[in-house]
């Protein structure tokens, strides 16, 4: 396996997504430590949320990392058969397969999440999910449009003035978002 | 329907039942009625217009029904199912309630009608067809003749989430969040949801808040996946939650969407059988996890 | 009794003459919100819905918006969806921003002047509803962005011919061609509308667009006019009488010395508590405030709608809910409604606009309640029977 990044698009539009990675504690956090001990090269988009098991992980933690403007996440724990409680992935599994599901029905590209198992000894394993999730988040851009739903700041109303000030399509907008 | 209400009166009488739970037709249509007194049975009906489901009267948050007694609740095969959902997850006690089953051909899509009418495939719930519970077995009592299969509506729920499925990405994502900013954050869908139990539904958990409470677009997308995330494997497909939204959210296509999914997924399909575990909260050994690296 | 009666001046504005005077307001850059027909089918929703598969005649949804153009104005004179409170209080709206630097915190305020923007065609109930909320909004504290709108706008209502068994706006103390809220009336009649300004603002409207309207005193078949109209809003009330008549008085006393009474203590047995009818309200007003963080140390606080039908509306911090069931929960509507702002403001907090009976599919129906409660109060013989 090799250990180069792909940067390829990167230099284009400058472009680097981020990555929210929410791990269960025995498996994948100690595997991608390890990939750290190894010293081994992968891209660095990723930030790391520690949880005891998948099977904590709620899908709010990932529709709440999308709502904040996160371009892709990443779900990662212990094979099935090898849960250190003894079934959290099993039910984590059928639950992150429903919501992967209706996502994409809701129309957020399945490529944004990353589902896999990674053992504690697979630090060479965490390191392609890394850089094959980061190439492929790069690759379908910025993820805008969740965060964008909301207003960002509050100065919603149409601003005084006189009768003749001309309605822009952006004040309407806002005007009708208020 | 005098069989129904024969049955409510002695039911009533003999002091089985403290309240009977049932329709009846009101100025503007069917609607639930909670009848105690033997003599007001004859306001019972069962017609096409009987799409209400009543078991959400069950919920156990719902502190000013249970005051009325012991219950005799009315059910079709869907809302059969909403009982067994219940039983299934412990929110009720299988002897606490009686239920009179009726036979059921399908119900009205727009209810609210001074008269009941006779269905066609112009005026049909959709979601009634294919019903698998048209004669409700989880019941005490069993009424009525057996009706004929409910017409196939124009569209049914399935070919319209099959033309939703089959348009693009960008499509589908335009096509939600046009229709979820529309919500207005009432929580109807929730409200009426006869599974909707939770003592305090996360979209109220403020600490921290993990749904955004303003009927922002974004707000409301992540309460509307949530709500429905919340349902895999357990919705009945009464229809309720699409029928009372004010502003007309298809609820039922995301619902359906689900429903598709837990089958191919987990060969599991809802019934009004209480023994068979839901899905989620279950699992096997052997779950497809195709999309697992 | 209209007020334009009292103040004067009647106009007649033919269609035409309406459509262009709206053309005129939107290319000044006015914002204009009038009744617009969406059609249903048109949108994505066509999906789920069967109205729109069927053959024959396409459903149609009226709704207040914002105009782009002249041509959307509808004129039919159904009642829209939602009523005019969108517009004055909107379903979440921003109330301050706030940056924090370091242990300082830096507000940004919102506007709350707006710019002057006109409704047209609003419906009597909805723009009386205004009048009647205004009133709690200048009571303890000044709502300046509900007031900000309200001075902004001038609103000119379409006499309506009653929509259906639901209506009861004459019960409450209006009426189908009141100008309560509002600053002139529009009363259809041959070749266009009778056109009764009522306030300053609707003088000034016509002022600014004078070419548009002819003074009906100096004007051929006026009189005809002015019965044909008469005469149409005088069957209108009668139409709407006929579905209610209450002594609203007796009612709001009633309710006031009979809170245990089974009749009020009832009434919520079948509700959900979703809330629909307070959404769906002129005069339902409650909203929740939230602080909503964007990133680290800045954020948006926001109000949005409420409705004291949810269980959580009155759950104290100690975890005490004084409404912790149904029940009492529609009790307070029933009450708030009808006894406790009548006693507290003069204004009965309902139009009769009959959208929370039409909205509710669990069957409440507030046609009925209120005729029980005025049988209660005026007739309690007959309410013991």
């Amino acid at each position: 396996m090799s250990d180069a990044i792909d940067t390829s698009g990167a230099a284009a539009n400058g472009f680097e997504p981020r990555i929210t990675a929410f791990v269960c504690n025995w498996c994948t956090y100690t595997g991608a430590d390890l990939a750290g001990t190894s010293r081994l090269h992968m891209a660095s988009n990723v930030r790391i949320i520690r949880l005891p098991c998948t099977g904590r992980i709620d899908p709010l933690f990932i529709i709440k990392a999308f709502e904040r403007g996160a371009d892709g996440v990443i779900v990662s724990g212990c094979h099935p058969a090898d849960c250190h409680y003894t079934t959290g992935n099993y039910h984590a599994r059928r639950r992150f397969a429903v919501f992967h599901d209706i996502m994409e029905f809701i129309g957020v590209d399945p490529r944004r999440m990353t589902f896999s198992w990674v053992s504690a000894s697979e630090g060479a394993k965490w390191r392609d999910v890394v850089n094959e999730a980061v190439t492929n988040v790069r690759a379908l851009g910025p993820f805008d449009a969740y965060r964008a739903l909301a207003p960002e700041d509050a100065g919603v109303a149409t601003p005084a003035g006189p009768a003749a000030e001309v309605a822009t399509p952006a004040a309407t907008a806002k005007a009708e978002a208020s | 329907m005098n069989e129904l209400r024969e049955l409510a009166r002695t039911l009533l009488t003999d002091g089985t039942v403290r309240v009977i739970i049932g329709w009846e037709a009101a100025r503007r249509g069917a609607r639930p009625v909670f009848v105690t007194d033997p003599a007001d049975t004859d306001k019972l009906i069962f017609d096409t217009r009987c799409v209400h489901n009543l078991v959400t009267y069950l919920n156990p948050r719902r502190d000013n029904v249970a005051e009325l007694g012991k219950i005799g609740l009315v059910v079709k095969g869907c809302d059969a199912k909403a009982v067994a959902g219940l039983l299934r997850e412990a929110q009720l006690t299988r002897d606490d309630i009686v239920l009179i089953g009726v036979r059921c051909g399908g119900v009205l899509e727009e209810a609210e009608l001074p008269e009941a009418v006779a269905l066609s495939s112009e005026n049909v719930a959709p979601r009634c067809y294919g019903c698998d519970n048209r004669e409700p077995k989880l019941v005490d009592h069993l009424l009525g003749e057996a009706q004929p299969d409910p017409p196939r509506p124009i569209m049914t729920i399935d070919e319209r989430v099959a033309a939703l499925d089959a348009r693009p990405l960008e499509e589908r994502w335009a096509f939600w969040t046009e229709q979820f900013s529309k919500c207005v954050r009432c929580y109807a869908c929730r409200q009426v949801c006869p599974l909707c139990v939770c003592e305090r539904c996360v979209a109220e958990k403020s600490r921290p808040q993990w749904i955004e409470s303003s009927a922002h677009p974004r707000g409301n997308m992540s309460w509307n996946i949530t709500r429905a995330l919340h349902l895999a494997g357990r919705c009945v497909d009464c229809g309720e939650c699409e029928r009372f939204c004010p502003v007309g959210i298809p609820l039922s296509l995301v619902n359906r969407k689900l429903q598709q999914i837990v089958a191919e997924r987990y060969d599991y399909t809802v019934s009004d059988d209480p023994e068979n575990p839901a899905p989620i909260g279950d699992y096997r050994l052997d779950d497809k996890q195709e999309f697992i690296k | 009794m209209s007020n334009a009666e009292a103040t004067g001046t009647t106009h007649f504005i033919s269609d035409d003459h309406l459509r262009s005077l709206t053309g005129d307001l939107l290319g000044a850059g006015t914002e204009v919100i009038a009744p617009v027909a969406v059609d249903v089918c048109a949108s994505p929703s066509a999906i789920a819905s069967s109205a729109c598969l069927r053959p024959g005649v396409k459903p149609v949804d009226i709704e207040y918006r914002v105009l782009a153009d002249a041509t959307e104005l509808d004129l039919s004179r159904g009642l829209p969806v939602l009523s005019l409170k969108q517009y004055f209080l909107p379903e979440y709206e921003a109330l301050c921003g706030w940056r924090e630097h370091g242990t300082e915190v830096e507000i940004e305020a919102v506007p709350t002047e707006f710019a002057p923007r006109v409704v047209l065609a609003a419906k009597p109930c909805d723009s009386a509803a205004l009048a009647v909320v205004d009133k709690v909004m200048n009571w303890d504290y000044q709502d300046e962005l509900w007031n900000g709108r309200r001075e902004a706008t001038t609103i000119v209502n379409l006499a309506c011919p009653v929509i259906d068994e639901s209506c009861f706006c004459t019960a409450v103390g209006t009426s189908p061609d009141d100008t309560k809220g509002a600053d002139a009336l529009l009363s259809p009649v041959e070749g266009g509308y009778l056109f009764e300004a009522t306030t300053d603002k609707g003088r000034a409207l016509v002022d600014a667009h004078a070419a548009y309207f002819t003074a009906e005193a100096d004007s051929n078949g006026a009189e005809q006019r002015g019965r044909q109209a008469a005469e149409e809003r005088a069957a209108a009330r009668v139409r709407v009488a006929a579905n209610l008549e209450i002594d609203a008085a007796s009612v709001r006393d009633w309710i006031d010395t009979h809170f245990e009474d089974p009749l009020l203590a009832a009434l919520g047995v079948r509700c959900n508590g979703c809330g629909a009818c307070s959404s769906v309200c002129p005069t339902c007003h409650c909203f929740d405030i939230v602080d909503e963080e964007e990133g680290i140390g800045k954020g948006t606080r926001r109000r949005c709608w409420d409705t004291c039908q949810a269980p959580t509306f009155t759950l104290h911090a100690s975890g005490h809910n004084p409404r912790d069931s149904q029940n009492p929960r529609y009790r307070q509507r029933i009450n708030h409604k009808f006894s406790v702002y009548p006693l507290k403001f003069g204004e009965v907090l309902c139009t009769g606009c009959g959208r929370c009976t039409r909205v509710c599919h669990a069957g409440q129906d507030l046609v009925e309640i209120l005729q029980a409660i005025d049988i209660a109060a005026r007739r309690p013989e007959v309410a013991a029977t």
